[in-house]
């Protein structure tokens, strides 16, 4: 297999890391790691790094909890992608997943809904939904969009792919 | 009272208390797998031992957060401003670095949620 085009194809559109393939705790944590030993190298400061890597955290964890809630975690619907790229003066991190065709639409939905809040809303948004309780069995706190677009600089972009009638390829770019 | 004793690892902080100081150290960075699942005992354990003690600091380092640990953190804030309402002495002291103004911005957010002793500290003054 000659990888030469694909590389170009990366290079072309700034991509600084890439994976494809079923997402682990360790693979987050290893993957996490590198990013901030490559953004460290790129002399740029604390707080961006961290923001990146944030944005990066939830991504790849709502994408995981979301698996393993929908019982998706294995066999094809599994592999998903994580993205790094540069972006303008800063960088993007995007995902790509397997996502049930009804929950595709209250996905873009709730990114539309926290693209159109002010830094304010966001922060009275996020105190809320902290307050809220957490549904036994939930991996998550229903926060992990709220947290990225606090971290973001532009709005969050979700595109989707109708796959067959019962799934969707959802990708979600934010950026830092 | 059961020990505490959480060693540190990549995705989870060291959570150790120090009986003699009476005090709770929460450090590192937290993303676990499982948050709830992760913070669950610590919870525990604070609800017991603010039922049977009078005093507790917990002094905490936290570089970074995930948003499922801000949520376990607030119930971690709840355990202890019900204790304080119970005239239990409680206090946190928050240490951040100063090239890390997300950390602050963490705390001070914490901060507004509780009214007992909350104090934000630079590491690198």
């Amino acid at each position: 297999m000659d990888l030469y085009n694909l590389r170009k194809q990366f290079d072309e559109s700034g991509m600084m890391m890439c994976f494809n393939g079923p997402f682990s705790h360790s693979i987050i944590e290893e993957i996490g790691t590198a990013l901030r030993n490559h953004l460290a190298a790129e002399n740029i400061a604390k707080a961006a790094v961290l923001d990146v890597f944030a944005v990066y955290i939830e991504l790849a964890q709502n994408v995981r909890n979301y698996l393993a809630l929908r019982e998706l975690g294995h066999g094809d619907t599994a592999a998903s992608i994580i993205t790094i790229a540069r972006w303008n003066e800063g960088y993007m991190v995007s995902s790509g997943n397997m996502v049930l065709q009804e929950d595709a639409a209250l996905l873009c939905a709730r990114v539309n809904e926290i693209n159109a809040m002010t830094p304010e809303e966001l922060k009275r948004s996020y105190k809320e939904q902290m307050r809220r309780e957490v549904q036994p069995g939930a991996l998550g706190a229903g926060l992990g969009l709220l947290e990225i677009a606090r971290h973001s600089s532009a709005p969050m972009n979700c595109s989707v792919r109708t796959i067959d009638e019962t799934y969707v390829f959802f990708s979600l770019s934010a950026f830092v | 009272m059961a020990h505490l004793d959480i060693p540190q690892t990549t995705s989870t902080p060291l959570i150790s208390f120090d009986c003699e100081a009476k005090t709770l150290r929460i450090s590192g960075e937290s993303y676990p797998e499982n948050s709830f699942a992760f913070y669950a005992p610590v919870l525990a354990w604070l609800k017991q031992y603010l039922l049977d003690n009078r005093q507790l600091t917990i002094a905490i380092t936290i570089t970074y957060m995930n948003s499922s640990s801000t949520k376990c953190m607030l119930d971690l804030l709840d355990i202890m401003e019900e204790a304080y309402g119970r005239s239990v002495n409680v206090s946190i002291i928050w240490h951040y670095d100063l090239e890390n103004p997300r950390s602050f911005e963490l705390a001070e957010e914490f901060c507004e949620e509780v009214s007992f002793p909350f104090e934000i500290t630079a590491l690198n003054k």
